[in-house]
């Protein structure tokens, strides 16, 4: 359940690496932990002198800190110390690299495609170019993780890739020099009168790049702008400070979300503040089964304010906040369950999701990927505190009418205050 | 490390017997590297969670599940039980318990079955061997431990259970109704077949080799000194007993070694050499696998191939070649671990690891037209993680005789064997051209 993840880099500030493990007066319950700790090291011990095979202590470790974490639910797991350093690549939004979207192919790197304004982009690698050697060193034979890892590196340092393309008969070498990429996570467009913009991650590039699509959809539409559309589908959430600033971003004041945990340093609230970036004009945003965590507080608080209509389908349910705890130097970190979230008119998103305001299916969803796909049925999932309502009708397009992007045009249309789409309401059997 | 019982089991979930044994456990030689910079980093993680997870989380439960962790991270066959798993099995480990006889193994957190047992709840309502279970009363068990599965299908005799299971080839799952009932282990059965002698082991369990004997006793009787032969089958046997699987081998042969165990130490292994006397006088045995035979039903077939006692006669057998021992904790209070701790040999010294036992002659019972999956490959070597094979590969089994074409069998392997044995004609398709001489020359076409 890697995608749906944390809620919250640096929550819990500052976790200071090695503490001491239990504080010298000992209670019943400390002695109680000892005991455990004693348990393992027994078990440990047993493993490592009987087990068919030396096997190394470190893999050992890993092993019962992943048996030990994952059990607690579904989203606290372990990362060991390669696992962390890709993860603060990914919450950060960038990297130094050359800034090309990979995949493999038949032994070799495909080029998916440049990302605008980085090395690569520059020195004219295109979509469908294969690169074959990074540095003299062939890429048959690597996988994916080591060439990118080959292809990634200090900011200012030269890289020379060897490509091969369609319709050139030679491989042929770029020099490139690698520079901070950042991974963009917001695409927008004009829908006509409509501004329509797809958040597909809460990165800290995230809130920045909603201000500025906004910016732009202004310029380019125009006064006649009749609103916007935030699409949220399958984005699994990510950093809960972007979700607050973006939700900040259209609300006037009140509050965003809250979040209660064990300890009162856990339990916080987040309150807008002053200003709406879009100028009061109407907001849709849409969501469904993929849309989860960070998006389901903006979904929420937009949703309570009535700054904004939900639509679309139910949404995921992932209410829990996660912490990322590194253990000491080299030790891979944490990510543990640290507190629930509770959208301003108090409800719990775990377990529940939100609701649409309007319930409107794509028209392809089956019965079992409804079903399937929701934080209730995770197994050991935190149940809510929190009894959420659901939607009795859900509106489909009408039979034997095929739309692109139903949802969207449903939408549209509700921005434009028309309807052009043909559809039906039908029970909200699915649900079950 | 003496008076244990090792456990070899292909998949858990059958009634076993276990052992209570202390390993000696020594700290690291000072060659070797600290071990306790990586327990103090557990220390930690241990601390954080305690200190900070959304709920209290319960000490006992938290070491436990690293412990878990710990082991089924090792192998495909190593896990830890908990206390109350563990205080479960000592008591229902011989006999019976209430369930409805599915052997079941985790894959990828997928719980499939590996093998029905013979005339329990779940065969007489249609379970079939490597169906997957998804749901037990309507919960969703994708992603449970297997011990957490268990527990779920476990109950008193008589309660009613639905299992939805989804099967390959078949679109949609299918809801299946049972009634718990006693689980018997699995008894030895046996049968003539005109002038040979069948007999069955389902699994190796501590009346298995009285059963066997007994049922040689009997078929003796009823055959009389006409007797051929005897066919022993081991198919989708999943193993038991280590030292029932060595009675049964020694049942047959007149001395030499059945099978060595071989742990991380060279001191550590030990051997197994069969005595004099054979309850067959000598007389042909065929040994029947396929891909379910596993563990101890390996172990008898290797010995008996190895030493040509037998001649084996089916698929290649599963391929399960690790010895799992018991080591309870704080004399059980604690659970126990159950970690792979040796491999083990055939008599010539064969790994049966990751490449199980080639039959001598390969016969396929045939594919049914209509499941394309019906000769799946459901085999240690494709398990996550599983342990490696050490020492020479074996050949690989040559192309299988094949029932022939339009006929059909009940059962063609044991036809097969029966034929060998009995000196009759022996039949096989079209692309195998010759019939068999029975019994005499190698099953390769």
């Amino acid at each position: 359940m890697k995608r749906y993840a944390f809620v919250g880099l640096g929550m819990v500030a500052g976790f200071a690496a090695a503490v001491m493990l239990f504080p010298a007066a000992q209670s019943a319950a400390d002695n109680s932990a000892y005991k455990q700790l004693d348990l393992f090291g027994d078990a440990f011990e047993r493993v490592r002198a009987n087990y068919v095979r030396p096997v190394s202590e470190t893999e050992l470790v890993n092993a019962a800190i992943e048996g030990m974490v994952s059990s607690l639910d579904p989203h606290s797991s372990y990362m060991d110390a390669k696992a962390y350093a890709d993860m603060k690549i990914q919450t950060k939004g960038e990297f130094a690299g050359v800034g090309i979207e990979v995949t493999m192919e038949d032994g070799l790197v495909k080029v998916i495609s440049p990302i605008d304004d980085t090395p690569a982009a520059k020195a004219g690698i295109k979509p469908g170019d294969y690169i074959a050697a990074i540095d003299n060193t062939p890429v048959q034979g690597l996988s994916l993780g080591d060439a990118v890892d080959r292809m990634r590196g200090a900011p200012g340092t030269k890289i020379k890739l060897t490509v091969l393309r369609k319709g050139e008969k030679k491989p042929f070498d770029l020099s490139l020099t690698r520079a901070v990429v950042h991974v963009a996570t917001v695409k927008f467009h004009p829908e006509g009168d409509v501004g329509y913009i797809r958040l597909t991650s809460f990165n800290q590039e995230a809130a920045p790049g909603i201000e500025r699509a906004v910016k732009a959809l202004q310029q380019q539409i125009g006064p006649n702008l009749k609103g916007y559309v935030l699409d949220l589908r399958n984005n699994p959430g990510g950093l809960l400070d972007q979700a607050v600033d973006i939700s900040d971003d259209f609300l006037q004041g009140g509050t965003i979300v809250s979040t209660r945990g064990r300890h009162s340093d856990d339990n916080a609230t987040y309150n807008a503040h002053g200003g709406d970036i879009a100028d009061g004009k109407p907001v849709v945003v849409l969501i469904n089964g993929g849309t989860a965590s960070a998006s389901e507080i903006v979904a929420g608080a937009l949703q309570d304010d009535k700054r904004a209509r939900i639509i679309g389908m139910q949404s995921f349910g992932k209410g829990s906040v996660q912490t990322i705890i590194p253990l000491s130097e080299g030790g891979g970190a944490l990510r543990l369950t640290t507190a629930r979230y509770f959208t301003p008119s108090g409800h719990s998103i775990q377990a529940t999701g939100i609701t649409p305001d309007i319930a409107v299916a794509q028209g392809d969803e089956s019965a079992i990927k409804l079903a399937a796909q929701s934080e209730a049925n995770l197994p050991g999932h935190l149940s809510g505190e929190a009894g959420g309502k659901k939607n009795t009708q859900i509106i489909k397009p009408a039979p034997g009418k095929k739309y692109d992007d139903f949802q969207l045009s449903y939408a549209l249309d509700v921005l434009r205050g028309k309807m052009t789409v043909a559809f039906v309401k039908t029970a909200a059997a699915t649900e079950e | 490390m003496k008076n244990r019982i090792p456990l070899m089991l292909a998949g858990a979930g059958a009634g076993f017997c276990l052992a209570a044994t202390f390993l000696h456990f020594a700290y690291a030689s000072p060659d070797t590297p600290s071990p306790y910079s990586e327990l103090d980093r557990f220390g930690q993680a241990f601390a954080k969670v305690r200190a900070d997870y959304v709920e209290p989380p319960d000490d006992k439960l938290l070491v436990e599940n690293a412990i878990g962790g710990m082991l089924t991270n090792l192998d495909a066959h190593s896990s830890y039980f908990d206390p109350k798993t563990f205080a479960d099995m000592t008591v229902k480990t011989e006999g019976e318990y209430g369930g409805v006889g599915i052997v079941i193994q985790s894959d990828k957190g997928t719980i499939k079955a590996v093998a029905v047992i013979d005339d329990a709840p779940a065969q007489k309502a249609g379970v079939k061997a490597n169906d997957t279970i998804l749901q037990i009363d309507g919960t969703p068990i994708t992603g449970f431990k297997l011990d957490d599965v268990q527990k779920k299908m476990r109950g008193p005799s008589g309660t009613k259970v639905t299992l939805t299971v989804s099967r390959t080839g078949v679109k949609d799952p299918i809801d299946i109704k049972l009634v718990r009932a006693q689980v018997p282990v699995e008894p030895v059965t046996s049968k003539r077949e005109g002038s040979v002698g069948y007999i069955k082991i389902p699994a190796f369990n501590d009346h298995t080799d009285s059963g066997l004997q007994a049922a040689v006793a009997k078929l003796k009787k009823e055959i009389g000194p006409g007797i051929k032969g005897y066919v022993i089958d081991l198919r989708d046997d999943g193993g038991g007993v280590l030292d029932q699987a060595i009675a049964v081998a020694d049942d047959f042969l007149e001395g030499g070694e059945i099978l060595s165990m071989r742990g991380r130490k060279p001191e550590d292994t030990e051997r197994f050499d069969a005595h004099p006397g054979d309850i067959a006088n000598g007389k042909p045995i065929l040994v029947l696998i396929n891909g379910g035979t596993a563990s101890a039903s390996e172990i008898v077939s290797g010995a008996l191939q190895d030493h040509k006692r037998a001649r084996i006669v089916g698929t290649t057998s599963f391929g399960k070649g690790s010895v799992q021992t018991i080591i309870p904790l704080n004399n059980g209070e604690d659970g126990a671990l159950h970690m792979t701790t040796a491999r083990y040999y055939t008599p010539s010294g064969r790994t049966i690891q990751a490449e199980g036992i080639v039959p001598d002659v390969v016969v396929s019972q045939g594919v049914d037209a209509s499941d394309p999956y019906a000769e799946f490959d459901e085999r240690e070597a494709n398990l996550p993680h599983h342990l490696d094979a050490e020492g020479p590969k074996p050949a690989p089994e040559g192309k299988p005789i094949q029932p022939p074409a339009g006929q059909k069998f009940d059962d063609f392997q044991l036809s097969y064997a029966v034929s060998m044995l009995q000196g009759g004609p022996v039949m096989a398709d079209a692309d195998t051209q010759k019939p068999m001489k029975p019994g005499l020359k190698k099953g390769s076409n």
